[in-house]
């Protein structure tokens, strides 16, 4: 049996027919065709597929589809607001803090997820929280650097 | 290939209600940060889900001198509150601990139970508090004491049809400690790790409890240690002799994250941290 999935996604309400053991990552990019989120691991060591669920951040490839019934998703595809880039994707551009770009959504999804709540991080802080993001190009200290830059305003 | 059925109900006497009609059949999801990677990897083919997340089992709350925790209150959340922080600090150590970020947010602490890991984090620090398992059916609640609820790797003594509902945690008088080691600092599974809880008088020990993680097929509870400090004047020399007893009857194995050898030394020298940090030990 198939099931109907109705959440908000970017400001939008959606609605998708789901199997039970769909993942939010597999509706995001098989269903609904934004791949922006991308398929690292499937077992919630990268930190690729990282997504906001009402806000807090989640691995998609550990969640449940049918779990996020009425929840507001937000995906890389809703950082930008209008055709402005957000300050997280600039700054991420402007330090380099990306090779291939494979681990980028997941990591503004995190950056964005921490400056939310914490907007000044200490850059402690910033590695701690970021932990759960791999990059197999080793782009770190660019990393923290960005999120440095937007939390000091730069 | 049979679809999977899927089962939200918002009411847990609905819960149990399903969960009596499946048994084995119906597979609990809370967060499903063990049991999701387990369907991806093709490892599990649930028959039905049965998601316990719209219940309303997010909560902490003290009642009786005890920490009443809902079995779906997330890590983050217990990380993060100020009555686990103070009163049982362990936990809130072992929670912090457990995951990176995006893990935390949907991990539950009765997933990190009933999952029976050998190495589960937050059910380290709940065995060395004496926790108590509260588990519901259709045919009434019990509870059960955390060291006799798990079985095996995977295993524990909760019944097809029985919901884990609550896990209740009798306020340490004594102090709590978590320590752990894994393959890298932050977002680790654990190589090894333990929980101390000490009721001191001065430096004698007069209360002691040591569980340790990752080094058997269950989480173990180190009876034989802790009588060796129990009652005794608890130095270096002591906590060193302890923490030795305390991984001699352990049978860690190999495996991609560590060696049984390496297992042993480094839950050792856990233990031996742990009883020196509980106990105020300068040196």
């Amino acid at each position: 049996m198939k099931h109907v999935l109705s959440f908000t996604l970017n400001g939008a309400p959606v609605d998708a027919l789901v199997q039970a053991t769909d993942t939010l990552l597999d509706v995001l990019r098989e269903k609904i065709g934004l791949t922006g989120t991308k398929r690292g691991c499937d077992t919630g060591n990268c930190g690729a597929c990282t997504v906001l669920i009402d806000n807090e951040p989640v691995n998609a490839c550990l969640t449940i589809a049918l779990t996020v019934t009425g929840k507001t998703v937000t995906t890389v595809e809703g950082l930008v607001e209008g055709s402005e880039l957000h300050p997280l994707q600039k700054a991420f551009h402007e330090h380099g803090a990306s090779q291939c770009g494979f681990c980028t959504s997941g990591m503004l999804m995190a950056a964005k997820a921490l400056l939310d709540k914490h907007p000044q991080p200490s850059r402690s802080a910033i590695v701690e929280f970021m932990s759960g993001n791999l990059c197999r190009c080793g782009t770190y200290l660019e990393v923290i650097e960005a999120i440095q830059a937007v939390a000091g305003g730069k | 290939m049979k679809d999977v059925g899927y089962f939200a109900p918002s009411e847990i006497g609905e819960t149990l209600k399903l969960l009596a009609d499946y048994g084995a059949q119906a597979t609990v999801l809370a967060g499903g940060t063990d049991l999701v990677p387990k369907i991806n990897c093709y490892e599990l083919k649930p028959e039905n889900l049965l998601y316990i997340g719209r219940l309303g089992l997010d909560y902490i709350k003290e009642k009786d001198g005890k920490l009443v925790l809902g079995a779906a209150t997330s890590t983050a959340q217990i990380a993060a509150n100020e009555l686990v922080q103070k009163k049982a600090t362990a936990l809130a150590q072992a929670a912090y601990r457990s995951g990176g970020a995006a893990t935390k947010t949907i991990a539950t602490v009765g997933g990190n139970v009933a999952n029976a890991s050998p190495g589960a984090d937050l059910a380290c620090a709940l065995l060395a508090m004496d926790a108590e398992i509260a588990l519901a059916s259709v045919r009434g609640t019990r509870s059960v004491a955390i060291k006799d609820f798990f079985t095996g790797r995977g295993e524990t003594v909760r019944r097809p049809d029985e919901l884990l509902l609550e896990i209740h945690i009798p306020i340490p008088k004594g102090k709590t400690v978590f320590w752990k080691l894994g393959r890298r600092k932050a977002k680790t599974l654990s190589v090894a790790n333990t929980s101390v809880h000490l009721l001191m008088d001065g430096k004698k020990c007069v209360e002691a409890r040591i569980a340790l993680g990752a080094m058997a097929p269950t989480l173990l509870r180190c009876t034989q240690a802790e009588a060796l400090i129990k009652g005794q004047t608890l130095d270096i020399t002591a906590a060193e002799e302890c923490a030795a007893r305390a991984v001699a009857d352990s049978a860690p194995i190999d495996d991609q994250r560590a060696s049984a050898w390496y297992r042993k030394k480094a839950g050792q020298a856990l233990v031996v941290c742990a009883l020196a940090q509980a106990a105020d030990i300068n040196n």
